[in-house]
């Protein structure tokens, strides 16, 4: 049986179920012992989770780091908040049991901090649930959950990963971690990471799944959960782990390295995110800056469209992490299959050939002219944003969308906001006509930005969620292939700099071949950083160039994309 | 009353550990300290309400101190901003 999950930490984990069922906290059944009685449980209780959670932030600041740690001493901080207690003091003046306060009292800050605008202080949230469970755990005389005993090749199975939980815990001993909450950014996801350990997270019911004992394959680069796997399985994915081990021994080493070819030529390696908050683990993971940002996710999840502020401190967040370093942000993409209820766009018969992103926008200028004022002011201090144009199919639009910049400058201006004003403006190439007129686009765009996806299912007409044709998708048909040179040259020809940041900029076989013909950036996948670094150090110069050569002289997909898969295999 | 405007510079903002910064310097001073910030009065010895404030790097707060202690809370506060609240 195959369970999927959320991909959060890379890597295979094979081992037994250790399922951690929560203890109860069910306090019905307490009586309310009077005011002073009460008082002093508090307190006792309070005091007892100081000492307990101060020594388990000794112990993971000793064991995993100080940064996490500070997870814990965080929540001592907040206990110790004096407005708190008052009002838990209050609830058991007015005839509540300690629980019953405590439980009341959490439960509204973790609501208030629920809804909050910034995404990191949301996660305060689970930091209050965890402190409530600990606390009434301890008021209620139930001990914590103890991973210290664990036996090796233990794959955790639990509702949420809290922090307290993670205390004793032995890396060695874990195979795997697995839950039925949480995402990318959430504790476990974070913790995983930092231990280096697979894991795969929102697995709906996986603790009614999930037996104790019962043999897991746990896939945290795919999401896949497998329960009870036959040997032959088994045995398949023991050599996947092997391999992945050794690959990620391989790639450390390229954490810090420039990015450059055999012979020593540079090119920039960024990552593709979707939220502020990847952008620190794609630092991390060693990307040189960041080569797509998409805009989508602060349009989404809302009833209403993100104001000013609300944008301009999610793109401050990135231009400060990346300091130093550039970040191209695209503007909105809506429209195609991406709709935002909202917006009150209207069905139309042929979304991918109507009404999205840069058409959308420029009808829109009430509404573009918010995010292009939001951009402009969020790179006044850093000058690292670069602003990317989604979709472009002709001139006028990207003449347009500058004079809807040069207003939003004028506005800011006048009202002595501070701003980028030398801020960057190019083009993704996405479509055929974008290509064919490059040269054109050249003159009036400060960079390119190839985005593979769509040039591909433009230029081969062709929808990629259609079985019947997906065959033709392509990145290696030549009609592509050739799309790609012409506009990588036209870049070279107006000395602009142009970049990719489709999947393809990430494949091994397509690599060689973007470095021959000039891509000065390649950007991909957090998870694909390393590998592709480790991929462009392998070529010279003019091996690249005599592949290319040989490549395009060939005339169908699979001639060339095994010539060029045979190429890239590592000798 | 004593008050004072400054700017928050450090890159978390009032986050956990620079809100855990700054509120266990005020705890002790004799006096009221609230910080002023986009139109609310935020009491600052409280952790969680200076941080459900979400006041971000680039902020400009206002500082109040009412009491026995305000000038050398409100010297301190000020001084704890403007350093960063150990967050450079």
């Amino acid at each position: 049986m195959i369970l999927q999950g959320i991909a959060a930490s890379d890597g295979v984990g094979l081992g037994r179920a250790v399922c951690i069922r929560e203890v109860s906290l069910d306090y019905s059944n307490v009586r309310y012992s009077g005011k002073e009685r009460e008082k002093a449980r508090l307190q006792e209780g309070i005091a007892e989770f100081e000492r307990r959670t101060a020594a388990m932030a000794a112990q993971i600041r000793e064991r995993v780091g100080e940064k996490e740690s500070e997870i814990l001493t965080g929540q001592i901080a907040m206990l110790a908040d004096p407005f708190m207690r008052a009002q838990m003091e209050e609830a058991v003046e007015s005839g509540s049991c300690v629980e019953a306060a405590a439980d009341s009292v959490c439960t509204m800050y973790a609501d208030m901090f629920a809804a909050v605008e910034d995404e990191l202080m949301r996660q305060r949230a689970t930091d209050i649930r965890d402190l409530r469970g600990r606390l009434l755990a301890i008021l209620l005389g139930a001990s914590d959950v103890d991973l210290s005993q664990l036996a090796p090749g233990s794959v955790l199975v639990a509702r949420d990963l809290t922090p307290s939980m993670t205390v004793g815990l032995k890396k060695e001993n874990i195979a795997a971690i697995l839950t039925e909450t949480g995402g990318r950014t959430s504790h476990s996801a974070i913790l995983a990471r930092a231990l280096e350990l697979p894991a795969v997270l929102s697995v709906p019911k996986a603790l009614e799944f999930i037996k104790d004992g019962d043999g897991l394959i746990v896939d945290g680069g795919t999401g896949e959960v497998i329960l009870n796997p036959d040997e032959r399985t088994r045995r398949e994915y023991l050599k996947r782990q092997e391999d992945f081990q050794a690959q990620r021994a391989l790639l450390a080493v390229y954490r810090d390295r420039p990015t450059t070819d055999a012979d020593g030529r540079l090119y920039r390696l960024y990552a593709n995110i979707g939220s502020a908050t990847e952008a620190k683990a794609a630092l991390h993971a060693g990307a040189e800056g960041i080569g797509l940002f998409r805009t989508e996710f602060l349009f989404m999840n809302r009833t209403s469209l993100p104001d000013e502020t609300v944008q301009y401190e999610a793109y401050r967040a990135v231009s400060h992490t990346m300091a130093g370093r550039e970040v191209f942000i695209r503007t909105l993409d809506v429209g195609g299959d991406k709709a935002i209820d909202y917006l009150g766009m209207k069905p139309e018969d042929n979304p991918f050939l109507g009404h999205r992103a840069i058409r959308y926008c420029l009808d829109r200028p009430e509404l573009y002219k918010v995010q292009l004022r939001a951009l402009l002011r969020a790179g006044a201090e850093e000058k690292n944003i670069r602003i990317m144009l989604p979709l472009v199919s002709c001139v006028e639009e990207v003449r347009m969308a500058r004079k809807l910049l040069e207003a939003c400058k004028a506005e800011l201006e006048a009202e002595k906001v501070p701003y980028d004003k030398n801020i960057a403006l190019g083009v993704m190439i996405e479509t055929p006509a974008a290509a064919l007129i490059a040269d054109l686009l050249a003159q009036e765009s400060d960079f390119f930005s190839i985005g593979t996806n769509d040039l591909t299912q433009y230029t081969m007409a062709v929808d990629r969620g259609n079985a019947m044709v997906e065959k033709l998708y392509s990145v290696f048909q030549p009609a592509v292939l050739r799309s790609i040179r012409n506009v990588i040259e036209a870049a070279k020809k107006a000395g602009i700099p142009v970049g990719m940041c489709g999947e393809a900029a990430a494949d091994p076989a397509l690599i060689p071949l973007l470095m021959a013909w000039g891509l000065d950036e390649f950007s991909v996948s957090t998870a694909s950083v390393l590998s592709s670094r480790a991929c462009i150090s392998r070529w010279h110069g003019s091996e690249a160039a005599k592949l290319a050569q040989e490549t395009m002289g060939l005339s169908t997909a699979a001639g060339t994309e095994g010539y060029l898969r045979a190429a890239a295999e590592p000798a | 009353m004593v008050s004072a405007k400054t700017k928050v510079i450090n890159p978390q903002g009032m986050h956990m550990r620079p809100a855990q910064v700054f509120v266990s310097a005020m705890k002790n001073m004799d006096c009221e300290v609230r910080v002023l910030y986009n139109g609310k009065s935020i009491d600052a010895k409280s952790i969680m309400r200076l941080m459900a404030s979400c006041i971000k790097q680039g902020a400009e707060i206002e500082i109040q101190c009412n009491g026995a202690q305000e000038v050398e809370a409100l010297k301190k506060a000020v001084e704890l901003v403007e350093s960063g609240l150990g967050d450079l």
